[in-house]
């Protein structure tokens, strides 16, 4: 890092964010916050701790009440209407509730994060094919996403929030539904995305996970900041 | 170019997928706009056979100039070209005495016995005068007739001025209530398109914010569902065209006795080409209109 520009390089800047629904009741308390390319960080905390806020800031799906947030070079608070989507392309997000489209197969839900960048089908196919076999949905890409179970369903949606190889990733629980086995699978996709250059938010409260993977860790209570530990090996 | 291509066949894979997708709100939107388009037909078509019937009574408005006794031919020809050039006259018919004396015995018939003893012709030669279509009515006439009046070789002149006024009062009246009907039609096609196609966004609302979280412009969730609205509005405009021919094929025979004996005019004639084409542009706007209300308004919510 680039000690004359801090934070200079990264891809995700906080400065004294806050946010509140409610008047007099915030969210998020003067959250200040980076995320480097290819850094991986845990964001922790119990439940209504303001995780799921901070990650719906950073795609601009929520406007900061207070603070600034540069995403990618991009003040998120000040984005044009045509700002927003452009923003959202770069990046990938895995939804605690998955998102996914009922009506369409695993394959076109997929395809769908590369369909609003107007890749080329064939192009699409063949990469489509390629995160599924990834996230091991290739046998089940022509099925309904109600047809599989629910840890298949966080798989697709984490194959559609990786396979536009996103500069940033944001995960919210994304091991909440699944099996030790699986979690341990889907770790690794998170990881090797990070490895790729991938900046990835994952929000958890899974002490076990946190435990396995010494990475960075945020931890929020109350809306605020209240521990950053840095990660028990480099990534990088 | 190949991100364009690839992203127009994807908006209409969409669309097409959509209208599969909810067959059941497909179905109906295209039946109510094909319902409230038949409406529209066919009001557009009894008033055009309406003003079609005024059209034909109008060319019944005639002014007799009755001519002098003994007046000679070529003035009479001669008058009759000048009266050709007066305001508001469409044409002009020379009507002799024998000509007059036949159409009398034509509308007289069983009553032969009028014409018993008479030794001479009593009727008077004349011209008739027909009017142009912007002067049947009470000012029109004047005018006409002020032109007339005076003019050599005419003694007198015949008209029915109440009959005149009662048709210019009749044209204006079918004329603004098929404007204000037309209207209020077409307000209530337009409400009722929109809300059935806001049904169909708001049964999608969560395809729309799933597209709009994954970074879908605002024409890529849009244009789908607009084009969709185009082909069930246009599809929704050709039904009403055939369904209205169909009631027009099926009813007609039924309606023509009456027609005849009411009216004592020839066939009713179905729409025109432009009217029908007018049907399915118009299903197709209001199509595309209603799904971009739908649209305008699910953003502000």
């Amino acid at each position: 890092m680039d000690p004359a520009h801090p934070g200079a390089g990264a891809l995700v800047r906080l400065f004294h964010v806050s946010k509140s629904y409610l008047a007099g009741s915030w969210a998020l308390r003067d959250v200040s916050v980076e995320l480097g390319k290819g850094e991986f960080v845990f964001l922790t905390g119990p439940s209504g701790a303001g995780k799921t806020t901070l990650l719906r800031l950073i795609f601009a799906a929520e406007r900061p009440s207070e603070g600034q947030i540069i995403v990618l070079g991009r003040n998120v608070g000040r984005l044009g209407p045509g700002g927003v989507p452009a923003l959202r392309r770069r990046i990938g997000v895995v939804f605690q509730d998955f998102k996914l489209l009922p009506r369409r197969t695993v394959e076109e839900n997929v395809a769908l994060a590369l369909e609003v960048l107007g890749t080329p089908r064939r192009l699409v196919r063949n990469k489509v094919f390629a995160m599924l076999k990834r996230v091991g949905l290739q046998h089940r890409r022509f099925h309904r996403p109600l047809s599989l179970s629910a840890g298949e369903q966080q798989r697709l949606a984490i194959a559609r929030a990786l396979v536009n190889e996103p500069e940033i990733l944001l995960a919210d629980e994304p091991t909440g539904n699944l099996d030790p086995e699986l979690t341990i699978e889907i770790m690794d996709l998170l990881v090797s995305a990070a490895t790729r250059g991938t900046a990835v938010f994952v929000a958890t409260h899974d002490a076990a996970l946190l435990e396995r993977y010494p990475r960075r860790k945020v931890r929020l209570e109350g809306g605020r900041i209240v521990e950053d530990v840095p990660g028990g090996r480099a990534l990088r | 170019m190949r991100r364009l291509g690839a992203r127009l066949r994807y908006l209409l894979r969409t669309a097409l997928r959509g209208l599969g997708a909810s067959p059941m709100t497909s179905v109906i939107t295209v039946v109510t706009i094909a319902v409230t388009l038949l409406l529209v037909g066919g009001f557009a078509l009894l008033v055009s056979n309406m003003e079609r019937l005024l059209d034909r009574f109008g060319e019944e408005i005639l002014v007799s100039a009755y001519l002098e006794p003994d007046l000679p031919d070529e003035e009479r020809r001669a008058l009759a070209l000048r009266v050709q050039s007066a305001p508001g006259v469409e044409s002009v018919r020379l009507v002799s005495e024998e000509e007059a004396m036949q159409r009398f015995r034509e509308g007289s018939a069983g009553q032969a016995s009028l014409l018993e003893g008479l030794d001479e012709n009593p009727l008077p030669a004349s011209l008739e005068i027909a009017l142009t279509p912007e002067s049947r009515s009470s000012q029109g006439l004047a005018v006409l007739v002020a032109a007339l009046e005076g003019l050599p070789g005419i003694e007198e002149l015949g008209y029915g001025s109440e009959w005149v006024e009662g048709y210019a009062r009749a044209v204006a009246l079918i004329r603004s209530i098929g404007l204000g009907i037309g209207a209020v039609l077409a307000l209530a096609t337009l409400l009722i398109v929109s809300n059935t196609i806001r049904l169909a966004v708001y049964a999608r609302r969560e395809e729309i914010e799933i597209l709009r979280l994954v970074g879908a412009a605002r024409s890529f969730v849009a244009i789908p569902f607009l084009v969709e609205g185009f082909i069930e509005g246009s599809l929704g405009g050709v039904f009403a065209v055939g369904l209205l021919y169909g009631f027009f094929r099926i009813l007609l025979p039924g309606l023509e006795d009456g027609l005849e004996i009411f009216l004592g005019f020839s066939k009713p004639v179905f729409i025109g080409a432009e009217a029908m084409l007018g049907l399915i542009v118009a299903g197709a706007a209001l199509g595309t209109l209603g799904s971009g209300l739908a649209l305008v308004e699910g953003r502000e919510r």
